[in-house]
């Protein structure tokens, strides 16, 4: 090892020269970095919106989460089956976003059914969750649901990404017997242990994640108050009056 | 420049083996305990974590004999949060449902002591070939490590190796339920702690430094 | 108020940053050996994720996020992946300030905490703290209520295994656990308690 000259060490520590190699060293790492941003900043965009798809084919039940379909197939099973639409809370379909306007899903399996998919929006346990929750023409069963973000603790709150919670929610109803709109609402325990008019509007709870079960249900309930509008609509003209062509 | 195999060798030995980063010098539990539910997520943590401790190691040694000492920290802080934001750049846009789940652990390389305590133990005083091998021994010693903790807790807790079932239906219709501990905080630490004990109880291992 | 009470609840105790989310575990190993250090550096702890929360907060909201910049006249620049940076800097420096502060104050403290005081710039719980508090979108206010309970937690955390620490002297703790294996053991057991209080049944 070579010794280092003892007159090299008072200038490496000078004033000016630590200015010098700071400015250096900040300079090479905003290159790296900003090299690295903006070149995937593609690449990163693409896959949100893959995320986005793949999570409105699930709640569509259009997709088997088990196999992985390709980057390709995912695009032409969106394309074919879900149409996109900016709505206001009557129903009319907009042409761009404003404050009051909502968003809406379209989605047509291969049997020719036609449903909707709206977005959820809710608060969680730590942060926000969001989801799609997809009906069937009828504007009140529920045909699919599925979770696209979350903060819940993994393993307690966090199952609600799990197949098995998710798949509790198809059939369910947002009327009751009495054609009232009570949502879905995620059960403390079993839905099962629940009276019988209410099972309909209940899904499993998950054990260890009440705090979570409860916000997503508050979350879901105002989230489908905001469309309730349009989904009255719905069930009175059925699908096809809404479809823009 | 570069040295002879044994050199080399003996410094891979000493990362993954003799001085392994976690069981040894007790660097880096937070993570370790943090992405070991899944293999995937582990095995990918690792990576990431090798790359970062030998290339901000390797760059570190190259400039140790201009780093003026009043903001050493400060630099070799730098250079491994923007090694760091390029890794996670690179996983969002290559490997986006593994950096999702990865969350914040990423961005908490930065503060992983395994990289800091390799720049400030080795780096600065070895030349960089040698800190970069020294990165990567550290980084395999850890993954090591990650992985199979992870592999204890998939199995355990869900039945699973890389998202694969593996646990025949049979015994689960015949009584047998995953483990859920093990995909909760306490697993994770039980399973560490009954490593460091098997490891310790192994003939020829040093024990920790106190 | 109570939307604000139930973070603070739940950040020290169900989200535990430690026990929970295994965040600050370095120091949390070495320091516990020694109530009173283990308590001085807890309340460092607490002190500086109260203060590195909402400035964090102000710097990402102000100039990194995505639109952060319209009040400048850059409503598209996103500078979110400069956040590491901005935020590891900003922790370091108000370690810094932390430790002159402690040291002019408090000389006994400061030579008791020795090299731990300027290792909470790299305690992964302060930034962890900062990170999650983007992810989770909190605003201003809940950002400080989450790094004061983040750090009540966490120092909470560190007093207990210091306390715990102290009687398994006492134990006949066989010799492979000793030291590390030990305290594992006892933050599983720990984290199990913490977890209590969610209510779980398992």
């Amino acid at each position: 090892m070579s010794e280092t000259l003892p007159e090299k060490t008072p200038d490496k520590n000078s004033r000016i020269n630590v200015i010098k190699f700071a400015l250096l060293v900040s300079f090479i790492c905003s290159l790296m970095i900003t090299a690295a941003a903006s070149g995937l900043k593609g690449l990163q965009q693409e896959n949100i919106e893959l995320d986005k798809k793949i999570n409105l084919l699930k709640a569509a039940n259009l997709i088997d989460p088990n196999n992985k379909p390709s980057k390709a197939e995912i695009k032409t099973l969106y394309d074919t089956h879900i149409q996109a639409v900016i709505v206001d809370n009557q129903g009319k379909i907009l042409d761009a976003d404003s404050k009051a306007s909502l968003h809406l899903y379209f989605y047509k399996t291969d049997k020719g059914n036609l449903g909707y998919i709206l977005p959820i929006n809710s608060r969680g346990l730590w942060g926000k969750i969001q989801g799609y929750l997809a009906f069937e023409n009828d504007g009140q069963t529920v045909s699919g649901f599925s979770i696209f973000s979350h903060s819940e603790t993994p393993g307690l709150g966090g199952e609600i990404e799990s197949a098995w919670f998710q798949k509790n929610f198809k059939g369910k109803k947002i009327l009751n017997s009495q054609n009232q709109f009570v949502s879905v609402g995620i059960a403390k325990g079993k839905a099962a242990d629940l009276p019988k008019s209410e099972q309909a509007n209940h899904v499993d709870g998950i054990s260890g994640a009440t705090l979570t079960g409860k916000y997503l249900s508050q979350g879901i309930k105002s989230t489908l108050a905001q469309y309730e509008p349009l989904s009255i609509t719905f069930r009175q003209k059925g699908l096809t009056a809404k479809k823009k062509e | 420049m570069l040295k002879d195999k044994t050199h080399y060798t003996e410094l891979l030995v000493k990362g993954i083996w003799k001085e392994n980063p976690v069981a040894y010098q007790v660097l880096g539990i937070c993570s370790a305990l943090a992405v070991t539910v899944q293999m995937s997520t582990a095995l990918v943590m690792a990576v990431a974590l090798t790359v970062v401790t030998a290339f901000s190691s390797m760059l570190i040694s190259s400039l140790r004999k201009k780093i003026p000492s009043n903001i050493r920290i400060i630099v070799e802080l730098a250079i491994i949060a923007s090694l760091v934001i390029v890794t996670d750049q690179i996983l969002k846009a290559f490997l986006y449902d593994i950096s999702k789940q990865l969350s914040i652990f990423v961005g908490l390389i930065i503060t992983n002591c395994i990289v800091l305590g390799r720049a400030e133990a080795f780096a600065l005083a070895n030349d960089p070939i040698d800190s970069f091998v020294d990165g990567i021994a550290n980084g395999i010693g850890y993954g090591l490590i990650l992985v199979f903790v992870a592999f204890l807790r998939e199995l355990l807790g869900s039945g699973k190796i890389f998202g694969l079932p593996v646990i025949p239906r049979i015994l689960f219709d015949a009584g047998y339920q995953n483990m859920g501990l093990m995909v909760l905080a306490p697993g994770a630490f039980f399973i560490i702690g009954l490593l460091v004990w098997l490891k310790n109880s192994l003939p020829g291992i040093s024990h920790e430094k106190k | 108020m109570g939307d604000l009470l139930s973070l603070f609840i739940n950040s020290v105790f169900i989200g535990n940053i430690l026990l929970a989310y295994f965040l600050g575990m370095c120091s949390f190993i070495a320091v516990s050996k020694n109530i009173e250090t283990a308590a001085g550096l807890g309340f460092a702890v607490i002190f500086v994720l109260t203060v590195t929360s909402p400035v964090n907060w102000i710097i990402y909201h102000g100039l990194l996020a995505p639109g952060a910049l319209s009040w400048a006249g850059f409503p598209d620049l996103d500078l979110s992946f400069l956040k590491f940076i901005t935020f590891i800097a900003v922790i370091a420096a108000i370690v810094q300030a932390v430790e002159m502060i402690i040291d002019k104050y408090s000389p006994l403290l400061y030579a008791s905490l020795g090299v731990f005081l300027p290792l909470i710039a790299v305690n992964c719980a302060i930034l962890g703290t900062s990170l999650f508090m983007v992810e989770r979108n909190y605003t201003l206010v809940e950002s400080i209520v989450f790094g004061a309970g983040s750090g009540t937690g966490w120092m909470l955390a560190i007093v207990s295994m210091a306390a715990i620490r102290k009687k398994t002297l006492y134990a006949d703790v066989p010799k492979g656990l000793e030291g590390f294996g030990i305290t594992m053991i006892v933050a599983g057991l720990m984290a199990m308690t913490f977890m209590m209080f969610s209510g779980i049944t398992l």
